[in-house]
């Protein structure tokens, strides 16, 4: 009964005699939490470019309104010609283009209404939207101003003051209510922008076991390319036993991996309890077992290696966009129903529920008896498909 | 009478309506080399894939050692050693890794595999490699390993499916006298071969399978004599007289 123990050390030293496949694997988790870590370990502030056209070049108002665009700190503004901007937004190298108008100095100075064009491909994007809210900010502070000129203005008309005291009378006072606002904005900074466990780490671990299903998916294959598979059949292992054992090494593989990356989570972002921490390993392993098990049901149909590796990377797809990693789905929808499909679904909600609500896995019995099942099931008609399939046994 | 240790009866075996193997018959005895020849495509590998309990006979049985293959198939491969055609080795494995994995696999325990493993390594002149990685060895030393693999678990028959393929005379000869070695030892072997030299070197009695149907089986003196004198005529010839001068795929 230790053949399959056999079986997987094998493939385990196998795995750790080729320097470049353990380093592509033991560094893959490593790099994907510093990217996780690039991403969400810092409280980064939004910094966005209003592209604009001033068509007013010189003008009095089309230089205050750049002025003060280019005070606010989280902007950057960049100056276009017409062509330039038109070129870019064709070709979609920018999403948003602010356009001022030739008139804008000379209606405004005039009294009369003019407007600021935002040129879009689509909504703008993300930054566009940011950025021309901003901007309508800023405009609007400028509209105040007019409205306050205006109106002291036509209640001073009969008292014959110079209009121009008038103005700079007014400007003083404006200048100096913008320098002490009556409300002042406070902005209190109490975590990151957004919780990389909460929202993003259960997702990329369950991917991350998904691979498992590949590695599976070549384990006959391998053997049968080598020319090793028929003479393991003629040894005392059963294609069980060589099935177990394949099972159990690529359960160990998928799992050490994904300890690699929730040991770096655990340490650096200190988001789990050590009971969480050992609760979510199980999770972990029993999703591994339920992925791995799918990979030999592939493994046992395959016939070439890519054949195996397009099937097993298909199916990894469509379990990972079934499976809530890149985006919740909504219940009700007809994608809910699809996402009960998925094995990914079932190990997001476990991990969701252990990592970011403080669930218990008494509470998780329908999730992880449904992975556990998985993967007997899966193991099971595997050793099945590979007896009726042509030349199988 | 000597002990028939291999019995097989009315193989059949066929692919997709191809007839592969079509009633074949014949016992191997106890102590014996037998002679498994035939050009490409007559049925000689997916015989011995049924032998081996590999393949499953669509009609038919084989007993060996008593046991039956198809109700008894663990038994069987108790008894039996295959060295295939094909080198089937972990190229990422050490010589002794290998050998210790099949050995685990045959039923050893980790010190008679070992065991194992560097007496075979000796015999086939590598204990010398034995840490060394199969995938720098060169073809002659993998065909000694693939041998060296078949040999561990003490099998009763091995069956040694072109064993000196694309190999240099050195490495051939150093299996040659490993065969004869074991052959001297009692053990029971089935060999296929396409070098006649080899087959009336090595076997005692020989069968010439074509068109998956057994087409002669004697001894290589008996058999030449079925032609001409067996001191002028070669087991070649009698080869080419039975099975035809056209090319096989």
């Amino acid at each position: 009964m230790s053949r399959p123990f056999f079986v997987a050390l094998r493939e385990v030293r196998t795995y750790l005699q080729d320097k470049g496949d353990l380093a592509f694997s033991l560094l893959l988790p490593i790099i994907l939490f510093a990217l996780m870590y690039g991403a969400f370990g810092g409280g980064i502030l939004f910094h966005g470019t209003a592209n604009v056209v001033n068509e007013d070049e010189g003008g009095a108002y089309s230089t205050i309104l750049l002025e003060q665009l280019e005070a606010i700190d989280s902007l950057d503004v960049e100056l276009l010609s017409a062509e330039d901007a038109e070129a870019k937004l064709d070709n979609s190298s920018l999403l948003m283009v602010i356009y001022i108008p030739e008139d804008f100095s000379e209606s405004l100075a005039a009294g009369e209404p003019t407007e600021l064009v935002f040129r879009q491909r689509g909504n703008g994007g993300d930054e566009g939207q940011i950025v021309a809210s901003i901007v309508r900010g800023v405009a609007e502070g400028m509209n105040q101003q007019f409205q306050v000129h205006n109106e002291v203005n036509s209640a001073l008309a009969g008292f014959g003051i110079p209009q121009e005291s008038i103005s700079a009378t007014v400007q003083q006072y404006l200048d100096q209510e913008r320098a002490q606002p009556a409300v002042v904005v406070n902005e209190q900074t109490v975590g990151t922008s957004v919780d990389p466990v909460n929202m993003f780490l259960p997702g990329i671990v369950t991917m991350f076991v998904l691979f498992a299903i590949t590695l599976s998916a070549r384990a006959i294959v391998e053997e049968r390319k080598k020319g090793t598979l028929e003479r393991l059949l003629t040894t005392r292992l059963s294609v069980g036993q060589l099935f177990a054992g394949k099972f159990l090494a690529n359960v160990s593989r998928g799992f050490v991996q994904t300890l690699i990356l929730l040991v770096l989570a655990y340490i650096v972002f200190q988001m789990f309890t050590p009971l969480s921490f050992i609760q979510s390993l199980f999770i972990v392993l029993i999703f591994a077992a339920a992925a791995s098990a799918l990979g030999m049901v592939i493994a046992a149909i395959a016939r070439s290696e890519d054949g195996a590796t397009w099937i097993a990377v298909f199916f990894t797809m469509v379990m990972v966009m079934l499976g809530g990693t890149f985006f919740e789905v909504g219940e009700g929808s007809v994608f809910y129903t699809l996402s009960q499909f998925s094995i990914n679904t079932y190990a997001n909600n476990a991990l969701n529920s252990v990592i970011a609500e403080g669930g218990s896995l008494a509470n998780l019995g329908v999730e992880l008896g449904i992975l556990a099942g998985v993967a007997v099931v899966g193991l099971i008609l595997s050793r099945i498909l590979f007896k009726v399939m042509p030349g199988g046994k | 009478m000597a002990e028939e240790f291999l019995v097989a009866k009315d193989l059949h075996k066929s692919f997709n309506e191809r007839k592969a193997v079509n009633g074949v018959s014949f016992s191997i005895h106890k102590g014996e080399i037998f002679g498994f020849l035939g050009p490409n495509g007559a049925g000689k590998t997916t015989t011995i894939r049924m032998l081996s309990t590999v393949l499953e006979p669509d009609k038919g049985d084989v007993t060996i050692g008593g046991h039956s293959i198809k109700r008894d198939a663990d038994a069987v491969r108790a008894l039996i050693g295959v060295c295939p055609q094909d080198l089937a080795l972990y190229e990422d494995l050490s010589a002794l890794d290998n050998m210790v994995f099949f050995g685990r696999m045959a039923g050893l325990d980790g010190k008679e595999a070992r065991e194992q493993a560097m007496k075979h390594l000796k015999m086939m002149g590598l204990e010398g490699r034995a840490k060394g990685k199969i995938s720098k060895f060169s073809g002659g030393m993998k065909r000694r390993i693939n041998l060296a693999i078949a040999l561990v678990g003490s099998p009763k028959l091995l069956f040694l499916d072109e064993p000196t393929v694309g190999i240099d005379p050195q490495s051939r000869n150093n299996i040659y006298e490993t065969i004869e070695g074991l052959r001297d030892k009692g053990m029971t072997i089935l060999y296929t071969t396409h070098y006649m030299e080899e087959a009336n070197r090595l076997c005692n009695r020989v069968a010439i399978i074509d068109g998956g149907k057994i087409i002669a089986l004697d001894t290589p003196h008996n058999l030449k004599k079925q032609i001409g004198p067996p001191d002028k005529v070669t087991l070649e010839d009698v080869f080419l007289k039975m099975t035809g001068r056209s090319l096989r795929d």
